[in-house]
């Protein structure tokens, strides 16, 4: 299997095994693609994003990997007690990585981690619904 | 003076809410109201946010203006209320939210006798 699939399966692993504020069974998609009615339950997708090689030294390349997280959930009021809830487990779940191995493909480490969409205002406003996007970087050498 | 226009556009919306509508239940928080509304539009959505798509049923009701603010809803729509209608043994819930670059809702003729009111598929209530 690809390294970057081995990532993300891994990613989606240990998502499903963590024990987070909230349940959900995480699916790892390459283009997380929903209708709105099935959106009223809780969605966690893990996307392969990106690959770069970058170099190490003369045999070996720092090999970065980046995987998307999705959070989603159709909101009904969309006011701070629901979606606060929501912002605290996008959290939960970058603490789950941050600067951590993988547990199940330990060359593999998160570097990075970003959040630059913390909650998508076009679904927000066309769909009133929350989604999050969380970008992480794995880096292993390869 | 009298305006043919808006005499015109009234003896049209009655008969659009006489021969061309149904009867949906239109709800807001606990308050809800029986309405007569003709379907506008009803078209298959797709919004693409960061490359994660959402698919959505988008539907427009035409409600006669005067039916929802003089009804328990009171007011104009809002975003989130929510049209009950019947279609066959299911009940399919749209919630009204902004289409594209619009607002929620609009007046669908000048005189703001009916409303056009911008909906989504949001649940399919099986018996």
């Amino acid at each position: 299997m690809t390294t970057i699939l081995q990532i993300a399966d891994s990613v989606t692993a240990q998502l499903n095994a963590a024990t987070l504020s909230q349940t959900f069974e995480a699916e790892r998609l390459y283009v997380p693609n929903f209708d709105l009615e099935d959106m009223k339950e809780l969605r966690v997708s893990v996307v392969p994003r990106e690959v770069q090689f970058l170099p190490m030294d003369r045999s070996l390349s720092r090999y970065h990997g980046k995987i998307d997280i999705a959070v989603q959930k159709k909101f009904s009021d969309g006011d701070n007690v629901e979606i606060d809830p929501l912002v605290g487990l996008v959290e939960e779940i970058a603490d789950t990585f941050r600067l951590k191995r993988l547990d199940s493909l330990v060359a593999a480490r998160c570097i990075e981690v970003e959040n630059s969409v913390l909650y998508s205002t076009e679904h927000w406003e066309q769909l009133r619904q929350f989604t999050s996007l969380l970008t992480m970087t794995f880096e292993l050498a390869k | 003076m009298t305006d043919l226009l808006r005499i015109g556009q009234n003896w049209l919306a009655g008969k659009l809410k006489t021969h061309a509508s149904q009867s949906v239940t239109y709800k807001r928080d606990s308050a809800e109201a029986e309405l007569q509304a003709t379907i506008g539009r009803s078209t298959y959505q797709q919004d693409d946010g960061e490359g994660i798509i959402t698919r959505s049923q988008v539907r427009d009701f035409l409600i006669d203006t005067s039916d929802l603010v003089s009804s328990s809803i009171g007011s104009l729509p809002r975003r989130g209320d929510r049209i009950h209608q019947s279609d066959g043994e299911n009940t399919i819930v749209y919630e009204v939210m902004s289409l594209g670059g619009e607002p929620p809702w609009r007046f669908s003729d000048p005189f703001r006798l009916k409303l056009r009111i911008h909906t989504k598929q949001i649940d399919t209530i099986s018996p």
